[in-house]
């Protein structure tokens, strides 16, 4: 463990420490503005970084996607539009609890939980990385598929009051997802001819669309030309009660496990992480019908879920040189451009970077608490004294330079613009979106597993269920399924 | 006095529209990758576009389209305009294979060929327990057992897959193919003990080679390869004539102008050589290769044709 210390001392140095406030502070931005995403900003910028020292690079990756996850929750909170995917789960206690008028306090939990999140995370991957990237290899495509029909077992629980609405959005979601080509036989699903849909449509373009045009036109139907004066903005600061931090703990605790847990598994990503752990504090909670309706134990589910993800994802690429998602793909390419072939003998090639690394998604994780808050009041608030005329189409913008900038294709805004409008007629009769990513999220992941899965096994579909981490990940999925309506029936046998 | 100067604005906007061959590149040049970030094919352009920018004296932005083994990006880029400042940097699968098994809008004469820039083989590799862990005696293995095996490759009917099957045809084998969405994909399986055979490009599993973990007896070229001692070449195993090999190469959209593509692929054939870029080449287990303009393009129909004759028998 000496070459933590090592690793430690360049990271403080000045080059890596500004790399790193700079790339935080700019990370809650993008996060925090919808259309922007990390992934984008990182891969915009990391290749100007190729000729610095790889810690100047690695922190700045370290700050933008750190910061980015907390971001999410600003708009997600103040406006109900979630800044990145991540932050979908946020909007569903966050808003709320704004328009009872508690926007500095969902504000706090949020940026608390994300560096609490992020720090566990962090340690996950500095004490136990390689011991978890053993865990990663466990999965197979078997475990993959019951992974996505865990994960879409989780959206009974989000259908809200009626579950028909609901499990249609996730069918609408499922079907979304199948268009494009499909990789085990090459064959070309509902593209009807079209060459820019052989790829699919893109879960951001969509999810832009989906989640931040219903709320922009809601707030245009408003025709408010005035915007809140000064001293109603002033965001109230509402005291916690007495205990109700120490009430956190079990949920941070919680949702650290399920996003780490997310985390090292290549592919399945943050966004599934926000949900879950949000899920999980909901079916544990003794006051569920809180949930939805601005409790601020699910503001810190999903933030504590999205950012905990962050460092565990790094665990399978710096340990196997297997990059679980886009961002750490990037960090893969920025090592093999310096010269260092992650996998097993990374940490012998190089440990004072390896470790400086783990230490800057650490630091910057810390630095949220510093930094977020006052982002977030200062800055962000602010935004909300602009009257809707001028908001409005100020959100447009920004939503159309992100979705441009993805692929850089004038169709992805028809259908980011087309999303948005199926969006807010769906909303306008009670169609909860959710369900919608989820499926275009899971339906792929579960598809795809199961053929692969089946191939391997020769057609025999009882592997599915005989391998120890799929049985136990089947019997998880009924509990899912089963819970809810045992409370139900539970409740009324005591009414 | 109105009329002149609607004149000369007019003049002028010739002037400018006309592209001034001695002064490319004026401005940015965006490089479309048809893989996503931090792959082989990722890696190896932005590797190489920092010496370019250099060379030319202009930014090269990257935008990667990934999807569909490269037929995304592909499509997206046949659109662009040919005026030098829309590049194309692939391997050679999404031109000369997808097309074999995906109905794709675009053929090689969408696309002006400028300069390949390096190559290198695909691999076979198995845990280090498996029975054979040489060359003819994992043929052998393999052979003996029909259907027992499953092995990982980048998706159906790609390079990789045609590659192994060219061999595996020869020695009447039987083997399970397991399509994934990726090397990294393929590796993750094949370390879990998900599939037995890894297939793939060779820096992805290089690493596990060198930690002991994984073996690789066969790669797809007919000769060794430095970077992977233990591995027999296909001339070593009497096969030479069914080398497929991965290589890159930098493309233009249909109609750019010759004298871009020449000065290009001088520029490209001294950056592909520059030391710096051979060694890091060499960490990837490939080699530099600089085939120019219409070579190329015939390279790229030579293959085109042979890999159709190997689809068609196997059914694909």
């Amino acid at each position: 463990m000496d070459f933590y210390i090592d690793a430690l001392a360049a990271v403080l140095t000045l080059g890596p420490l500004l790399a790193m406030i700079g790339a935080t502070i700019l990370g809650v931005f993008i996060g925090a503005l919808p259309g922007l995403n990390p992934v984008m900003a990182i891969a915009l910028l990391l290749p100007l970084t190729y000729s610095m020292d790889p810690l100047v690079a690695l922190g700045m990756v370290a700050g933008i996607y750190n910061g980015s996850m907390y971001g999410g929750a600003i708009p997600s909170i103040l406006l109900r539009i979630p800044g990145t995917p991540a932050s979908i789960a946020t909007t569903f206690d966050g808003f709320p609890m704004t328009e009872k008028g508690e926007a500095s306090k969902a504000l706090k939990v949020a940026c608390w939980s994300s560096a609490i999140g992020g720090i566990a995370s962090a340690i996950a991957l500095m004490t136990v990385g390689p011991l978890l990237a053993k865990v990663t290899l466990l999965f197979g495509p078997a475990e993959y598929f019951w992974i996505a029909v865990f994960g879409m077992a989780s959206v009974g629980v989000m259908v809200g009051s009626d579950p028909v609405k609901g499990v249609m959005s996730a069918t609408l979601g499922l079907l979304i997802g199948t268009m494009g080509i499909d990789s085990l036989s090459g064959q070309a699903r509902f593209t009807f001819g079209q060459t820019w849909l052989l790829g699919g449509l893109d879960l951001i373009v969509v999810l832009v669309g989906l989640y931040a045009l219903p709320p922009v036109l809601q707030l245009a139907e408003k025709s408010d030309f005035k915007g809140l004066s000064a001293a109603a903005l002033k965001l109230q600061a509402i005291p916690f009660k007495s205990g109700e931090i120490r009430s956190f703990i079990p949920t941070w605790i919680r949702s650290s496990g399920i996003g780490i847990a997310v985390g090292i598994l290549p592919g399945a990503g943050g966004n599934i992480a926000a949900f879950l752990s949000y899920n999980a504090a909901k079916n544990t909670a003794r006051d569920q019908d809180s949930f939805g309706k601005g409790n601020p134990k699910g503001v810190a589910a999903a933030e504590t879920g999205n950012n905990a993800d962050n460092a565990a994802s790094m665990i399978p690429v710096l340990a196997l040189g297997i990059p679980g998602n886009v961002v750490a793909a990037l960090v893969l390419s920025a090592l093999v451009i310096h010269g260092l072939q992650p996998g097993p003998q990374l940490f012998h090639q190089n440990p004072v970077l390896v470790g400086g690394f783990m230490m800057e998604m650490l630091l910057t994780s810390i630095l949220i608490i510093f930094l977020g808050g006052a982002l977030a009041t200062r800055v962000f608030a602010q935004f909300q004294r602009l009257p809707g005329v001028l908001l409005v189409p100020s959100i447009m913008i920004l939503m159309c330079v992100g979705v441009y900038v993805i692929n850089g294709r004038p169709i992805d805004l028809w259908v980011m613009f087309a999303a948005g409008v199926a969006g807010y007629f769906l909303e306008k009769v009670n169609v909860p979106l959710a369900p919608i990513i989820l499926g275009m999220i899971l339906g792929p992941m579960a598809e795809q597993s199961v053929r692969r899965a089946l191939l391997i096994s020769r057609g025999d579909p009882s592997e599915l269920l005989t391998r120890p981490i799929s049985a136990t990940l089947a019997i998880a999925t009924l509990l899912v399924l089963i819970w809810p309506i045992a409370k139900s029936i539970r409740k009324s046998r005591a009414a | 006095m109105k009329f002149s100067t609607t004149l000369a604005c007019l003049a002028a906007t010739a002037v400018l529209a006309t592209p001034a061959v001695a002064e490319y590149p004026e401005r940015s040049i965006e490089l479309t990758i048809p893989a996503g970030a931090g792959g082989g094919t990722d890696t190896s352009a932005r590797k190489l576009a920092i010496i370019l920018e250099e060379a030319l004296g202009q930014s090269i932005a990257i935008l990667n389209v990934s999807g569909s083994g490269g037929s995304v990006g592909a499509t997206q880029f046949m659109q662009a305009k040919p005026d030098g400042y829309s590049l194309f940097a692939t391997w050679n699968s999404p031109l000369t294979t997808v097309p074999q098994v995906q109905n794709v809008a675009y053929s090689l004469d969408s696309f002006t060929p400028i300069a390949s820039t390096s190559e290198t083989a695909y691999t076979l590799c198995v845990k280090s327990d498996f029975p054979a862990t040489d060359g003819a005696g994992f043929l052998e293995e393999l052979a003996a057992n029909p259907g027992k095996y499953t092995y990982a490759n980048d998706g159906i009917g790609g390079t990789m897959q045609l590659a192994a099957e060219r061999i595996f045809q020869s020695k009447g084998i039987d083997a399970v193919a397991i399509p994934f969405g990726g090397a990294k994909e393929s590796l993750q399986n094949f370390l879990g003990g998900h599939v037995d055979i890894y297939g793939g490009s060779i820096s992805t599993v290089l690493p596990h080679v060198e930690a002991g973990t994984a073996v690789c007896p066969i790669v797809t070229s007919a000769a060794d390869v430095p970077a992977l001692p233990g591995a027999s070449g296909l001339a070593a195993l009497g096969m030479a004539d069914k080398e497929t090999l991965l290589w890159r190469a930098i493309l233009g959209p249909k109609g750019l102008d010759p004298e871009i593509v020449a000065k290009l692929a001088d520029v490209i054939e001294v950056a592909v050589n520059n030391p710096d870029y051979v060694a890091f080449l060499a960490t990837k287990g490939e080699v530099p290769n600089v085939v120019k303009g219409d070579a190329l393009g015939q390279r790229l129909q030579n293959e085109f044709d042979g890999l159709a004759e190997v689809s068609k028998a196997l059914g694909l």
